[in-house]
């Protein structure tokens, strides 16, 4: 199966880029082809500007060279791993810009003859997402996972309704032991190889 | 009170920005003080940086490039928040202004040993969004609202024990009427001169 990564984190020595590799490790020994976009290092820029909201509902919508690529790698995945730290409950801005500007009229959704949105993610199977908290599972239940139900829930929508649905969460991650971190990115690279 | 209004579109022509007049209009008649920060016309980057990550835990860390937004942040007593819904949160702008203002020693401080965030911005004592979404309330309801508990959740809880929130929404936007648009003007200027 054809998979995308999007890879999110500033720092490339990260506990999200350990995870990432790991996640690539998995699915390339399941023999699946993958695509990984690392967002920070292509340097994408997730504002969406004055001139792309007006190109959005027209037949040109993509005006970023980067949102092209994007776009590319997400249209013909059957599988879609989202790879990030969550800050503030939610997608860390880089990850949310990504959405909004890839996910366009015509590639995440259409709108059919009565104007109503259809799903146009038709070829996805697998929606994953692998995050890390700095806080703990209880608290993050309490405050709401908003970046969870973003991917889950919401982009979910956009895909066909038998889409497979995996988290993969660490929480606490601050206070973290190192052998607890290695625990998680092996169990990662596990899940990854069994999709 | 003190207000501060964030407002986050990429154009000046559209719906919201005519929510933003309506909720400035309402704040006046209601004799608030305001400050405005329009992050789009302000180029803010919305981008948590690698510098932002190593300076994420220390003190006294060297913030001079947001001090203008720290400092607003700091002095509010009441947030009005006016932006669209997209894939059901804040637009990558604002949850970009949350990422790089909302920090350390500005809304709050992480104890050394301690594991739980101790809140700094107890003066704020009032949280408003005015929003608008293309999709209907049924289908924000099954996205899980995740905007919604962003802010009245995850953001509150770094504000006064007391805080308040407000949540002012137009849904189906997209194909609403210009007298449903006028009505949800109206209602704006109401709540915030209340």
């Amino acid at each position: 199966m054809r998979a995308t990564v999007v890879l999110v984190h500033p720092s490339p020595t990260s506990f999200t880029h350990s995870c990432a590799a790991a996640a690539v490790r998995g699915l390339e020994t399941a023999g699946h082809e993958v695509t990984t976009l690392d967002l920070y290092a292509m340097g994408f820029q997730p504002a969406m500007t004055d001139a792309e909201r007006h190109a959005y509902h027209g037949d040109e919508p993509v005006l970023d060279p980067l949102v092209a690529e994007s776009v590319a790698a997400v249209q013909g995945a059957e599988m879609l791993v989202f790879v990030y730290p969550t800050w503030w409950s939610g997608l860390p801005a880089m990850l949310k810009g990504w959405l909004e500007k890839t996910m366009l009229p015509g590639v995440a959704f259409v709108f059919d003859k009565r104007g109503k949105v259809r799903p146009g993610l038709q070829t996805v199977r697998h929606i994953v997402g692998i995050s890390s908290y700095g806080s703990s599972r209880a608290y993050v239940k309490a405050i709401n996972d908003n970046g969870r139900r973003t991917l889950l829930r919401a982009l979910r929508l956009n895909t066909g309704w038998r889409t497979k649905r995996l988290w993969l969460p660490m929480y606490s991650v601050d206070g973290s032991t190192p052998e607890r971190r290695n625990a998680f990115v092996a169990g990662v690279e596990k899940s990854m190889a069994a999709l | 009170m003190k207000t501060l209004v964030v407002y986050c579109h990429p154009s000046r022509e559209s719906f919201v920005a005519a929510v933003l007049d309506a909720a400035l209009e309402g704040l006046r008649e209601g004799g608030h003080e305001v400050r405005v920060t329009d992050l789009y016309a302000d180029g803010f980057d919305p981008v948590f940086s690698a510098g932002d990550h190593a300076k994420h835990l220390a003190e006294d860390a060297d913030r001079t490039d947001i001090a203008r937004y720290i400092d607003d942040l700091r002095w509010c007593e009441s947030l009005v928040l006016v932006y669209p819904t997209w894939w059901a949160g804040q637009p990558a702008m604002l949850k970009g202004w949350i990422d790089r203002v909302w920090v350390n020693d500005v809304a709050w401080k992480l104890p050394s040993g301690k594991r739980r965030l101790r809140p700094l911005l107890r003066s704020i004592h009032r949280i408003t969004v005015v929003t608008t979404h293309g999709s209907s309330k049924f289908i924000n309801a099954l996205e899980g609202e995740g905007g919604k508990r962003t802010m009245t959740r995850a953001l509150r809880v770094l504000c006064s024990r007391r805080c308040r929130t407000q949540w002012i929404a137009m849904y189906t936007v997209d194909t609403s009427t210009e007298l449903q648009r006028a009505q949800f003007l109206h209602r704006v200027r109401l709540r915030l001169a209340a």
